[in-house]
């Protein structure tokens, strides 16, 4: 249902239970955030998305990602109070990621010169804001494989049990949505290390070329529902077949 | 769907031509396209590609626009879609989760993985107007 809500004093068209967050962008409006994602559920993690949201009689100062728009609303995107709790959670974040840039370009965003907290000492996994990007991309894949472990200062990411999961696949979307750039994934020319387990890569038929896991592999054949042979051969190769198929009617 | 042609929806009514015999294996079209999409960070991936076939034959290789596309079928997330004015596929960044699955899938490899960058790139056909058909000088791209 469209509806109409107000971000700083311009009117703006939404849909009524989308993402406060996304209405405000769309209209042009720049929030910062690192833990949203449009295909994924929003869990407000990182707080970096808050904006003043007035609704009736209530006011508050809310994450706009996890807030669903209604008729009405009158949204503030930029005041004082807004920047200093940025500000504030910006220099946490920082804690945990010293060495993130893209953190560290916000900050510069915010003034942040030298952050009141000094950076963790210890992590498992270093650089990771425990945002859950990966943990919910994983399971929108259907793989479940990723989860955080612990609670408190103990709380990380990771497999169950820190133990080789069967369910992780190797497809390393994790590492596409991570916002830090934490997750380790390093592939040679016939496996593929992630998460500290050894994946074997599926490799094309003509030339050899790596093209992703054979665990991922046989879980598009098992799920999507197009031919096997279309996972044979790497991008060249088809394209080199293709041109040879162009030529033969061209000429 | 009845009715609709490779590249092109209702309303539309251009398509990129490709006229094999004409190429002379230039490469101005890959050129074009990598400055096409060029960004802040550098040239873009060319999404057309040169392949020589046989002795000094060339065939020019882009993204079809498939009718019953595959990587529309792989993709997670519908983060590729027809964009219903222009019948091109179109990758909405914002949905994309990196996971590849686009690329593996097209039978006729025109689905490209930026690795660094971790998305993958396709033909847009730059929004409609294909810069690799205003460049090649041999006639051997055409947006008709």
């Amino acid at each position: 249902m469209e509806v109409k809500i107000r971000v700083n004093d311009v009117e703006v068209n939404a849909t009524r239970g989308e993402s406060l967050l996304e209405a405000v962008r769309r209209a042009g409006f720049h929030v910062p955030s690192l833990c949203h994602h449009e295909a994924l559920e929003p869990i407000g993690a990182c707080r970096l998305c808050l904006v003043e949201v007035k609704a009736g009689d209530k006011e508050e100062l809310t994450t706009s990602c996890n807030y669903l728009v209604e008729d009405g609303l009158e949204v503030v995107t930029d005041s004082e109070q807004i920047r200093k709790n940025r500000v504030a959670n910006l220099e946490l974040l920082l804690a945990r990621a010293p060495g993130s840039p893209k953190l560290r370009e916000l900050a510069a965003e915010y003034g942040v010169a030298v952050p009141r907290f000094a950076p963790i000492k210890e992590s498992a996994l270093p650089n990771c804001i425990l945002c859950e990007l990966c943990v919910r991309v994983c399971a929108e894949l259907g793989h479940h494989a990723l989860n955080t472990i612990g609670r408190g200062e103990n709380k990380k990411i990771g497999l169950p049990f820190n133990q080789p999961s069967a369910s992780c696949v190797g497809c390393g979307s994790c590492v596409s949505v991570c916002p830090t750039d934490c997750i380790l994934m390093k592939d040679t020319a016939t496996t593929r290390t992630i998460w500290g387990q050894r994946f074997e890569l599926a490799r094309c038929k003509g030339c050899g070329t790596p093209i992703t896991t054979v665990k991922h592999r046989d879980f598009a054949i098992e799920n999507k529902g197009l031919p096997e042979d279309y996972y044979d051969y790497c991008e060249s190769c088809k394209q080199a077949a293709t041109s040879k198929r162009f030529a033969s009617v061209a000429w | 769907m009845p009715g609709e042609t490779l590249g092109q929806a209702a309303g539309e009514t251009k398509t990129l031509v490709v006229i094999p015999h004409k190429c002379v294996g230039c490469r101005t079209c890959e050129v074009a396209c990598s400055f096409a999409h060029a960004t802040a960070q550098g040239l873009g991936h060319s999404r057309i590609r040169v392949h020589p076939v046989g002795n000094e034959r060339f065939v020019q290789v882009t993204c079809l626009q498939c009718v019953n596309a595959a990587c529309v079928k792989a993709c997670p997330t519908e983060a590729l879609k027809r964009n219903t004015e222009t019948g091109t596929i179109e990758v909405d960044y914002k949905r994309c989760i990196g996971c590849g699955l686009c690329e593996v899938a097209c039978p006729f490899g025109h689905m490209h993985f930026d690795v660094k960058a971790r998305q993958p790139v396709k033909c847009d056909l730059c929004g409609g107007n294909p810069a690799c058909a205003t460049f090649c000088p041999h006639g051997a791209l055409e947006w008709r």
